[in-house]
C-alpha cells in the first residue's frame, strides 16, 4: 500500500467514525425497528468506492467498524451486527457497481445487504430464525435511506471531482 | 437515478410485499407462547390464564406478563430493553425477541386442522 492510500484511509475512516457518533446521539429510527439507522457513514464509503477503489473502501468500511466500537459501545452484540452489515454491504455495493445502476441503486444495494446482514447475524448470534420478522421491516426503510445516502454521495462525488 | 434503479426500487417492493402478504396469510390468533433460550423451548405459555413467568435469561432474570391473551416482556436486564419496549404481541406474524438475554417468545396458533398426518 501506498502512502497516499494509507493516508486516505485513515482520513476516510476517520470521518467515518465522527459521522457515526454524531449518527447515533440522533436515534429516532430505531424507536421503529430496532437497529434502523440512516446509514450516513455509508456516504464515506461510497466515496471512496466510486473516487477510489474497492480496497480503500473495504477498509475505511471495516476499521470504521471497529473504531465506532471501541469508541461507543464496546465489542458486544451492536459491533457484530455493525461488523455483519457493514461486510456483507460493501461487497455488494462493488459487485453492483459493475452493473448499469447508478450509485444510487449502488446505495440501495448497500443498505438492503446492511439490512440482511445484520438479520443473518441474529440468526447466527440468537441460534433462532425468529428475528427474521423484522426484515421486511427493515428492508421498508433502506429503500429510502439507501435513497438519500446514494444522492448525498452522488452530490459529495461532484463537488470533489477536482480534488484530493 | 436510471431505469435500472427504478427497476431495482420495484423489484425490492415486489419483495417487501410478498413477504408482507406471506406472514400476514400465516398469522395465527394462537393461545400458546412459546419461550426459547436460544434454540431449546424452556416454557408453554398458556395465553389464556393472566400470569407472570420468570425464566432465565443470559443476562438475568426475564419476566414475562401475559394478560387478556396477550404476551409481553415486563421486565428484563439488557443495555437498550428492545424487547421491554416492543410491548404486547398477540399473534404469530411477531415475535418478541430479547438478544442481549438470548430470549425469545413466539405464539404458536392453535391448528385449524383437526390431525396432522407425517
Amino acid at each position: 500500500m501506498k502512502t497516499k492510500d494509507i493516508t486516505l484511509v485513515a482520513l476516510l475512516t476517520s470521518i467515518g467514525v465522527v459521522i457515526s457518533i454524531i449518527e447515533s446521539y440522533f436515534p429516532f429510527l430505531s424507536s421503529f425497528v430496532p437497529g434502523l439507522k440512516l446509514g450516513l457513514a455509508n456516504i464515506v464509503v461510497l466515496f471512496a468506492l466510486y473516487k477510489y477503489n474497492f480496497k480503500i473502501a473495504f477498509l475505511v468500511s471495516i476499521l470504521r467498524v471497529f473504531l465506532a466500537s471501541l469508541l461507543r459501545t464496546g465489542f458486544g452484540f451492536n459491533f457484530f451486527f455493525s461488523l455483519s452489515g457493514a461486510f456483507l454491504s460493501i461487497i455488494f455495493m462493488y459487485l453492483f457497481k459493475k452493473t448499469k445502476l447508478s450509485i444510487i441503486g449502488v446505495s440501495m444495494i448497500g443498505s438492503i445487504s446492511h439490512s440482511i446482514g445484520q438479520v443473518l447475524i441474529g440468526i447466527v448470534l440468537l441460534k433462532n430464525t425468529a428475528i427474521i420478522y423484522y426484515l421486511p421491516y427493515l428492508l421498508i426503510f433502506s429503500l429510502p435511506t439507501g435513497i438519500l445516502i446514494g444522492i448525498i454521495s452522488k452530490k459529495l462525488l461532484k463537488y470533489t471531482e477536482n480534488i484530493i | 437515478m436510471n431505469k435500472k434503479d427504478f427497476l431495482l426500487i420495484i423489484v425490492v417492493i415486489i419483495i417487501i410485499s410478498i413477504m408482507f402478504i406471506f406472514t400476514n396469510m400465516t398469522k395465527e390468533k394462537g393461545d400458546t407462547a412459546e419461550v426459547y433460550y436460544e434454540d431449546k423451548l424452556i416454557l408453554q405459555i398458556d395465553l389464556n390464564i393472566d400470569k407472570e413467568y420468570t425464566v432465565q435469561g443470559f443476562l438475568g432474570d426475564v419476566v414475562i406478563e401475559v394478560k387478556d391473551k396477550k404476551v409481553r416482556v415486563k421486565k428484563e436486564n439488557s443495555p437498550q430493553h428492545i424487547c421491554s419496549k416492543e410491548g404486547f404481541i398477540s399473534d404469530s406474524s411477531k415475535a418478541l425477541i430479547c438478544l442481549p438475554n438470548k430470549i425469545v417468545i413466539k405464539i404458536v396458533g392453535t391448528s385449524e386442522l383437526d390431525g396432522v398426518v407425517y
